[in-house]
This record gives C-alpha cells, structure tokens and sequence, in this order.
C-alpha cells in the first residue's frame, strides 16, 4: 500500500533540506474525484499533495517545460527539479534520458507504484455513475475496484473504470527513481495490445471508415501535441510557426515557406498531421495516454501510437522506455531487420 | 472511353536507383511514362512525409528505391529507410490505405531490366486499382 503520508514526509524532507528546487505533485481538484498538478515550494505546503487514482496527469511534460524554460534564459541550473510520478510517468522520462533531453541529474524522481490498480478514466466515470459522484477508489487484487460514493459502496469491474492504459500496463511498477513507494507486484487485467486487435481484424474499407470518421472531426487544436511529453520541438514540421507569412512577407519569403499541410481542417490534412505524429512518436511514446485524455473531439489517438509499439516489438523487437542507454528505434538498425516487403 | 493513366512518384536514391533507372533509359529498355522520378541523395533521407505529401498533391502510388542493402553510398542509409518505410507500411495499412499502392525496392545502378520489370507491374498494379481519393487534397 502507498501511504500519501510517507510521500508527504519525503516530499517535505526534501524541501527542507534543498535537495529540490521544487516539486511537481498532485492536489486535490475542484469537482470530486480529480487532481489536479501542484508546484510545491514551501515545505510547508506539501500537505496538499495527494496520491490516490485520480491522478492521470503525466507530469513529466512539466520537466519538458522546465528544461526550454532553461534553455532560453540560459540559466544554470543548479537543483534538481522533483516530480512524482507513476510507473509509466517514469518510462516517459526514461525516453526523454534517452534522447539527451533531460540530464539526470536536473531531476529527482519520486516514484510511485500502481501495484494492482491504475487511474481511473474520468469519461467512463461520467458514464457510468452519471449524477453520482465517487469519492474514493479502492484496488484489490481480484481487479475489481471498489467505488466509494455518498450511496454507499459499489463494486465495479476493472475495465469499466481504469483507463485505457492501465488496462493494458506492462509494468505497474516505476523504474529510475531516487524514492520509491508501494511495492513490486505482477498484475494483469487484459493481454497487451488487446484494443487495437479488433480494428485490425475489420477489413480495409472499414479501417478506413473508422479512422476517416475519427480524424474528420479533429479540429487541431493540438491539444494532444501540447501536452506530449516527447512532442518537445520548438517547431512542428505541420505547423511551422516561424515561417508564417505576415502582411510583410515578401515574394521571396513566401515562395520559400514550407507548407506540408494547409491550415484548414479538411479530412485529409487532418489524417496526414496525426500520421506525422504517429510516425514522429515511434519508439517514443510510452502510452501515457495523454494525448486521448485531452482530445475535445475524442478521437483515439492512443490506438494510432499503439500500432506503432506494436510493430516495434513485434518486427524489431524495440520496447521503449525501458533502458535508457539503447539506441533509439529509427537512429538505429539491425542486419537481420524484416525486408520481405522490399522488392 | 481514354484509359486511366495513373501517377506514380518514383523517389530513387542518386546513387543506385537512378542510375539504374538511366540504365534502362539509355538500353532503350521500354517502361510505362507513368512513374515521375524525383532524385534523392539517398532512399534514407526520404521522409514519410514526403510520402504522405505525394499522396496528398494526387500521386496514385509511390515507390522508393534504393542501393540493396550493404550497397549504400552512405554505408548505412538504406538499411535506416527499412526501418522507417516498414513503420510507414504498417501504418498506412492499419488507417485503411491500400498498401500495394505503396512499394520499396532495392535497385542497383545496372538493374535497368529490373526496373523496367518493377515499373511494369507497379504501373499495371496501380491501373487496376483505379485512382486514388483518400489522401488526396482538400478532400
């Protein structure tokens, strides 16, 4: 079991010690069963953290922040920065580690274990106990939580409550970290990659329609671009920002303007930005799930990035967010790669 | 009623693929005008977007060639195309692209008669597949 009182008391040693500069948790939401990320930087304020299954966020895209931050001021820095973080908070930073992004030393790592649980998906909440609001969750080990509200408890299966990924999560247990809490267990609620299974048995006509129907409805908000911890570039190659044409923009200027994709939403261009991203994320992303949780028109993004870790393991045998000292999936190759496709 | 000409973008890498293409030119080898070539320094610096983006402005198939493997005038370019390409295949698959509208190919600079081969039946493959409407622009 984690206690969030042990997290406190590190958290508050840590502060007090200046071992951190300071740390990035969880505090309780607003609207019942929601946390939200906090900035801890008085010892005395971490009786706000909280730990418990509404914490989805993947705080690492704050360290992202932090280090362009960094990075335009020039700044030295001299402290780490603490984050707390989950099991596959942890991965998302092993990948940052990984590609030279992030220095280990710039960060502290609190990490913290799901053990048999998970986070919960606040849209299926919404679902299922419609007017009702739940108060607490607890995991047990027969995957199945139970749901405490002001009704009294309800005991629910796993996968009517816990999010996508944690259904499907390799390793509920954090890696790389300076702290660790909760313990080391096997758990398995569903086989991995069970969710995209079903749309690659459907034939191609439906796969079609399914994703076409999807992406139409992308308004490219890039929501799911903004909050992607390995989405670092300053420049997206779909929407250069740099290179816009202004009222003053000469000929010269224009003519030379990249322009993959227009800015308007139609299907196509739409389709063509989340390949891109698909593409630009293989081997990278570590299914934090983010990119789904935020989308406003809820299209499943987590499926395309799922293909592609599939098709890492499966033909390359590539899993990311495990050892940081592996070269990347595409900066690297090996003799015996698959090549039955090449004519 | 005119036949439907398809249009295929060739990217052949400048060391292999496009001389061996300028092979079976100067043989007078005989190959549908449908493939338009675009010369790259190498099959590995052919981004997927650049596929994407072909397939956008109206290509009804695309083809990437390069040196075979072991071949590659940068030593190790095509075998990081491998990588990359198959990700691509994979994923055009999975959205419900037709995956024979989109080939690799190793072809060295004195396959001319290979070329001319995979220009055929890609060609003919294309022609039977009719256009294609899912990538393309402003759709």
């Amino acid at each position: 079991m984690v206690h969030i009182e042990d997290i406190k008391k590190e958290a508050k040693r840590l502060l007090k010690e200046k071992k951190i500069k300071y740390l990035i948790g969880y505090k309780r939401g607003t609207n019942g069963l929601t946390a939200l990320p906090t900035f801890i930087k008085e010892p005395e304020d971490t009786d706000e953290l909280i730990w418990e299954a509404s914490c989805i966020q993947n705080l690492s895209r704050y360290l992202v922040e932090e280090k362009k931050e960094q990075l335009k001021n020039k700044a030295e820095n001299t402290l780490p920065v603490g984050i707390i973080a989950k099991a596959c908070d942890t991965r998302s930073i092993a990948v940052l580690l990984q590609e030279k992004f992030l220095e280990r030393k710039d960060i502290y790592i609190i990490g913290v274990s799901c053990e048999y649980g998970g986070v919960i998906d606040q849209k299926k909440i919404k679902k299922k106990f419609r007017g009702k609001k739940p108060e607490k969750v607890i995991f047990d080990k027969t995957n199945n939580l139970l749901i405490g509200t002001k009704f009294g408890n309800i005991k629910v299966p796993a996968e009517e409550i816990l999010a996508e990924r944690c259904i499907e999560c390799k390793s509920t247990f954090p890696l790389l970290c300076d702290d660790v809490f909760g313990e080391n267990v096997k758990r398995k609620i569903s086989e991995h990659f069970n969710s995209i299974k079903e749309i690659e048995e459907l034939p191609a006509e439906s796969r079609w329609e399914f994703w076409h129907g999807h992406l139409e409805k992308c308004i490219r908000c890039f929501a799911c671009r903004s909050v992607c911890p390995m989405c670092f570039c300053t420049e997206c190659v779909v929407d250069p920002i740099e290179l816009a044409v202004t009222n003053e923009s000469t000929a010269r200027e224009k003519a030379e303007k990249v322009k993959w994709i227009e800015r308007s939403t139609t299907a196509t261009d739409n389709i063509i930005f989340q390949l891109v991203r698909t593409l630009h994320l293989a081997g990278r992303c570590i299914d934090c799930g983010e990119c789904e949780r935020v989308c406003p028109v809820d299209i499943p993004i987590r499926l395309l990035n799922k293909k592609m870790e599939k098709t890492a393991l499966e033909k390359f045998g590539y899993e990311s967010g495990f050892d940081i000292n592996m070269p990347s999936l595409i900066s690297n190759f090996k003799d015996e790669d698959p090549q039955d496709f090449i004519r | 009623m005119e036949q439907y000409e398809p249009r295929i973008i060739a990217f052949l890498c400048k060391w292999c693929s496009s001389a061996g293409s300028d092979l079976a030119g100067v043989s007078r080898m005989k190959y549908p005008p449908n493939i338009i070539p675009i010369t790259v320094m190498c099959s590995g610096s052919v981004s997927p977007l650049y596929v994407l983006s072909a397939f956008r402005n109206g290509a009804d198939g695309v083809l990437i060639s390069g040196c075979h493997p072991g071949d590659c005038h940068y030593i190790k370019g095509n075998f990081y195309a491998r990588r990359k390409i198959l990700l691509l295949t994979e994923l055009l698959n999975y959205i419900g692209m037709d995956e024979k509208r989109f080939k690799m190919s190793w072809v060295s600079a004195a396959e001319g008669a290979k070329f001319t081969e995979l220009a055929k039946d890609f060609v003919e493959e294309i022609r039977f597949l009719g256009p294609q409407n899912k990538l393309i622009r402003g759709n």
